[in-house]
């Protein structure tokens, strides 16, 4: 912004104090009204929609939903999006440089937008930032909020072909809730993580896989708590998935 | 005969006003309150301008139920299901102020982010308010800290995993990221001290800053005013008045560069503007 602009703005904020009204009671009111009706919100909705108890933590049980609370539906729909499947997918960009950027962006915004005009219709640019911006937490917050979770109890997975240590690495699967989060030939979460149907055509080996379920990349936690056995079957089942089990 | 006066003959009266008088001849508050009381707001303030002090409230309705559940809640693994069990079913109107906690932090968020958006649309962050903005932008991302630690204190499978699962992204980050990750966890592991430690955090540190962040916004806002809505009258109409006087300015040189071909000369004119 110009001197000159800043000048004009002091000299107009000052006529438009000078022709005002005092702060109280003309904004007082208001601010009282909104605030009472939103805490009256709160509480109706406190009544009416009665906080449940939902399952203790048990560090040893990996069947669980890791779903966060709505507002974060947005982060949590972008791993999706970047959920490792290809290079220009990397999961890196859903973790660290998108959030990053838009934090950094949020913070410096009047530095980079620094001219003089406030009407609406005279900033297409910022206004279609803003729109951009909204309607696309907005969208995420949806797909967030309508995705299944995981599966049902008892489905099973369409797979053919599998031998015995495979069936006991899908029994592993089904009961440390990788369905929720992975997808295979259609059964499960679309994510976070990537979609498993082909995951042996990576052709990685049992102790890779095995490795790999120790210490994931992040997001995805880690499964050393589950016993050698359990972890063997899994790598089994998952590195013949789409190869030999179809 | 000179009379004194004593002020008010009603002991009570007389006993406040002498206690307002005390702290105002050391504080000298009664200036300063009534300036901030009765300071002018332009005219055209609008309702859409009450979400900032709505999300103030709210912060304080959560501040005033986060105290009474802390008073119930045992932040320790082996009990804190427990005492939320307990919160919920047996403590009287336990479920209401935790329900209004849980719903409040929801508001809260919802509020936050129709003022940024009000905000926003209106230019309100330019100058001279780069710097309301800034400590806004900081109070958004305080709030969304605060339901993100706030989630784990539940203790249960889908908030433990999922915080699981947003404490590996934040050890995901390069460079600093494993040092965050130490941090939030209280280790490498999440463990016994995960709990406290963001039960500290959610109930200490980030109020803390929290309320420092809005002493600093509330500072600008008033050292600032508040803005005017670009649609306010007066606003309206000193642009009609301006386009106005730009169009009349353009008429009269039209009219002048016509009347330089012919006498009088242009200069006659541009005498006339510099006069008037």
């Amino acid at each position: 912004m110009k001197k000159a602009d800043k000048v004009a703005y002091d000299k107009d904020y000052a006529a438009a104090k000078k022709d005002g009204k005092p702060f109280f009671p003309y904004a007082i009111y208001k601010d009282t009204i909104i605030a009472g009706l939103a805490i009256l919100v709160v509480i109706v909705l406190a009544i009416t929609v009665r906080v449940e108890m939902g399952e203790p933590v048990n560090p040893a049980s990996t069947d669980f939903l890791p779903r966060p609370d709505w507002y974060f539906y947005f982060a949590f729909e972008l791993l999706k999006i970047f959920a490792n499947q290809n290079a220009l997918t990397p999961v890196i960009m859903a973790t660290f440089m998108v959030p990053n950027i838009l934090i950094i962006l949020l913070v410096i915004w009047p530095f980079i937008d620094r001219g003089p005009e406030r009407r609406i219709w005279k900033r297409p640019f910022a206004m279609g930032t803003a729109v951009l911006v909204i309607s696309g937490l907005c969208y995420l917050t949806f797909l967030g909020a309508s995705t299944p979770e995981g599966i049902a109890k008892g489905e099973t997975l369409p797979l053919t072909g599998l031998d015995a240590a495979a069936s006991a690495g899908e029994a592993v699967y089904l009961a440390n809730g990788c369905s929720s989060c992975h997808m295979i030939k259609g059964v499960g979460a679309p994510g976070p993580g990537p979609e498993l149907t082909n995951e042996g055509v990576k052709g990685w080996d049992n102790a890779k896989m095995t490795q790999w379920m120790k210490a994931p990349l992040a997001p995805m936690p880690s499964f050393a708590s589950l016993p050698p056995e359990d972890l063997d079957n899994l790598s089994i089942f998952l590195n013949g998935l789409g190869t030999k089990y179809k | 005969m000179t009379t004194k006066d004593i002020g008010p003959k009603n002991p009570v009266e007389q006993g406040v006003t002498q206690l307002v008088d005390f702290v105002d001849e050391r504080s000298g508050v009664k200036n300063s309150g009534r300036w901030l009381m009765f300071r002018n707001i332009p005219a055209g303030t609008s309702w859409f301008q009450t979400l900032g002090f709505t999300a103030m409230a709210l912060f304080g309705m959560q501040a005033i139920t986060g105290i009474i559940l802390a008073m119930y809640y045992k932040p320790d693994p082996n009990t804190a299901f427990g005492s939320i069990a307990s919160i919920t079913n047996e403590v009287t109107w336990g479920w209401m102020v935790r329900g209004m906690h849980k719903w409040g932090a929801s508001a809260m968020i919802v509020i936050v982010f129709l003022h940024m958006g009000r905000v926003f649309i209106w230019g309100a962050y330019k100058y001279p308010r780069e710097l309301t903005w800034v400590t806004g932008a900081m109070l958004l991302l305080m709030t969304m800290f605060m339901g993100l630690t706030g989630y784990l204190l539940v203790w249960d499978q889908k908030a433990y995993w999922a915080t699981v699962v947003a404490v590996n992204i934040f050890a995901s980050a390069p460079i600093l990221g494993p040092y965050i990750g130490d941090i939030l966890r209280a280790g490498p592991e999440f463990g016994p001290d995960t709990l406290s430690r963001f039960y500290s955090i959610h109930m200490l540190l980030i109020p803390g800053g929290i309320a420092t962040f809005i002493g600093l916004h509330l500072y600008f806002i008033i050292r600032l005013g508040i803005s005017e809505p670009p649609w306010a009258k007066r606003a309206l109409r000193v642009q009609r008045d301006e386009e106005d006087a730009r169009r009349k300015a353009a008429r009269d040189r039209q009219a002048g560069l016509k009347g330089s071909v012919s006498f009088p000369p242009a200069w006659v004119d541009d005498e006339q503007e510099v006069t008037r």
